[in-house]
């Protein structure tokens, strides 16, 4: 044996345990973004706890047994509540790491750019972001919830729980969230009875909810559909309780149904109403991910950190079945995924089937109320899991 | 119709004394010392945070605690000037600006990690009450808020006309090297200036905790508002800084009211541009500060 050749085989031996553990179980990388820093930190830091959970239940459970055990490895990066850091952050985060795929944004605004960006890449996305533009011309890009159009009719039809004819006032801060869940509401009201008397765009962040709801209460509405994230829905429900104003209240998604509102807004927020992509009660799976995650902070697990936790084990599934980590062939296994139950089917009506769109075509929101400090769902009759608390 | 306008009015007024807090900060900072302080918003974000703490742990109600918050923010003030602004004056622009920059991003992301970003809120016995006269209602705690502001001004405004640091201060503010060869200690009427203007701050932060939550990020939404309001009002003019915030407390309100919820801004931004057009150094142009 010449000296060359002894070297060559004397390293590969040495290095084959590693190379050989490398093949058997590389890890799959999982992008996660979300504005942990900025304006909407708060509930970016509270996504990253449940990507981090969602990642550890299914590392512990075995990984992804079709690629010999392999382990999820989340690369969390900030988006800081800005539309143009999502574009460089979604660009370096996939250009710096081979990605199987990308799970974010929580406000639409972001998602829609890191949705372009993974388009172009190829990259798969799974959002529970809710603005319908997510659906139009992308091949990489899933959503398993409800669409921000079908919010409206839920929302819409849930009025008629309050009041046989509602006369609503419709206030919605000027975002693409906003923008697209009031459009929504709009056009589908006079379809399902319900008169508009009011409806008013506002800059979101504002010091003082006085003249808004100066204007709600000039419009002669009995019924409020605020779309709005949290810090403008609780000044907005506390100058409602100080004008006097006997009004119902649906404060729609967003900031509406995550636990600091109730923290917030006390006792007042009882029998507010709401709709979500999303609730802790769906099912049994959601009840068990509820627990572990109120173990880690204290509270129970609001829509959208849900939503991703199914959505890990949605892509899971997709890898499971595609037998690669390749984000083109997760992205085709995504899009044949059809599940009925455990995880991955943790959705209100408990199915998930992605149609060319990239909707899921059993997608619905569920409609929920605050009772006691606790989110329950109450509509449609299907996903109510409590009763309706009258006001 | 008239009720309207008048609860507008109302509306604007309240909102605009707590302008008015934070923007006489600003502009007497910038009067005295000469220099932009970015990061007076986080300031007022401190306040309420300590309002919140007092009133969460001690039960301490958000006006008593203005006791507390205030001269800690004196305190921090006067270090402020001590230890930061000191070694920055006399250079150019830039290492201020900077300066005061970074001081705000740094404040906004320690309190980002230490506090965590989550909204907190203090209710006392009046965040939700309001006195109602016919159909008009006027917030307590706003009410309050806005009363204990305009106090506040009027001390503020008394100090600086009658005490002899407050002419110096004056005196500082209109020529510094003339204030100097008179025998006044710059540092000293600097740092009594930085002390006071974050006074103002953390009381703004404490007024506002009863009716506003305390977030990382909320002095963001205030300093803004402040600064168009120091320039409204000529740069370094505390009684030009107080009308111009109520000014437009009220031009936002109107706004909101009469031309759209997300025009309130417009509406005052539009008043700054006419002001600037019409009365380029703002509103108080030629008065005494």
């Amino acid at each position: 044996m010449k000296r060359r050749q002894f070297l060559k085989g004397a390293a590969s031996a040495a290095l084959a345990p590693y190379v050989m553990r490398g093949y058997a179980a590389d890890p799959i990388n999982i992008g996660g973004l979300y504005p942990s820093t900025g304006s909407m930190a708060q509930i970016g830091q509270a996504c990253v706890v449940a990507a981090k959970l969602a990642v550890e239940m299914v590392n512990n459970a075995g990984g992804v047994k079709a690629l010999g055990g392999a382990k999820l490895n989340l690369i969390i990066s900030d988006v800081q509540s800005d539309t143009t850091v999502t574009r460089t952050e979604t660009d370096r985060l996939i250009s710096g790491n081979k990605l199987s795929a990308i799970h974010g944004c929580y406000a639409s605004a972001l998602t829609l750019i890191a949705s372009e960006v993974c388009e172009r890449a190829k990259v798969p996305i799974i959002t529970g972001s809710s603005t319908d533009q997510l659906n139009k011309g992308r091949h990489f890009t899933f959503t398993p919830f409800a669409r921000a159009s079908q919010f409206a009719k839920a929302q819409l039809q849930m009025a008629k729980l309050v009041s046989d004819k509602p006369k609503v006032a419709v206030v919605f801060e000027n975002t693409a969230f906003g923008t697209a869940t009031s459009n929504g509401l709009k056009e589908l009201a006079p379809g399902e009875g319900v008169e508009i008397v009011m409806f008013e765009p506002y800059s979101a962040g504002f010091t003082d909810a006085g003249p808004l709801i100066n204007k709600v209460k000039a419009s002669g509405a009995n019924m409020l559909f605020s779309v709005s994230y949290l810090n403008d829905l609780i000044l907005i429900v506390r100058t409602v309780k100080q004008v006097g104003l006997n009004i119902a209240i649906n404060g729609g998604s967003g900031g509406f149904v995550i636990p600091d509102f109730y923290k917030n807004v006390g006792k007042a927020a009882d029998g507010l109403l709401g709709v979500a992509h999303w609730n802790h009660d769906v099912n049994d799976a959601a009840q068990k991910v509820n627990t572990e995650y109120k173990k880690r902070t204290g509270e129970f697990i609001f829509e959208y950190a849900g939503g991703l936790v199914a959505q890990t084990y949605m892509l899971v599934d997709a890898m499971e079945r595609a037998k690669s980590a390749d984000p083109v062939k997760v992205r085709d296994a995504l899009a044949q995924l059809d599940v009925s139950s455990g995880y991955a089917a943790m959705a209100p009506g408990g199915k998930v089937k992605f149609g060319p769109d990239g909707k899921n075509v059993y997608g619905h929101p569920v409609g929920v109320q605050w009772q006691n400090g606790d989110l329950v769902s109450v509509f449609p009759k299907d996903d109510a899991r409590g009763k309706l608390l009258k006001t | 119709m008239l009720e309207i306008v008048a609860q507008a009015v109302i509306n604007g007024l309240l909102i605009g004394g707590i302008y008015a807090l934070v923007s006489i900060g600003v502009t007497l900072i910038f009067g005295v010392v000469k220099i932009v302080n970015f990061a007076q918003g986080e300031f007022v974000m401190i306040g309420m945070y300590i309002t919140y703490f007092l009133g969460t742990q001690f039960g301490m109600d958000p006006v008593l605690s203005l006791v507390i918050s205030m001269p800690v923010l004196f305190v921090i003030g006067m270090l402020v000037q001590h230890f930061l602004i000191r070694r920055v004056l006399g250079l150019n622009d830039l290492p201020q600006i900077f300066l005061t920059f970074a001081l705000s991003l740094l404040i906004l992301n320690v309190a980002l990690m230490v506090l965590t970003p989550n909204y907190r809120t203090l209710h006392t016995s009046y965040s939700d009450a309001a006195l109602h006269f016919g159909g008009l209602y006027v917030p307590v705690a706003k009410l309050i808020a806005f009363g204990v502001a305009m106090l506040l001004s009027a001390v503020l405004w008394l100090f600086l006309r009658s005490t002899d640091l407050g002419k110096a201060m004056r005196a500082a503010s209109q020529n510094r090297e003339v204030a100097q060869l008179m025998g006044i200690n710059p540092h000293r009427v600097f740092a009594v200036a930085l002390g006071i203007a974050l006074a103002l701050a953390g009381a703004a932060g404490s007024l506002l905790m009863p009716f506003y939550p305390a977030y990382p990020m909320v002095g963001q939404v205030f300093v803004l508002m402040a600064f168009v309001a120091v320039v409204l009002g000529t740069l370094g003019n505390v009684v030009g800084a107080l009308v111009a915030s109520l000014l437009m407390g009220i031009a936002e309100s109107l706004g909101i009211q009469f031309i759209g919820a997300d025009s309130g801004l417009i509406v005052v931004f539009l008043l700054l541009l006419a002001t600037l057009a019409l009365r380029p150094s703002g509103l108080a142009a030629g008065r005494a500060s």
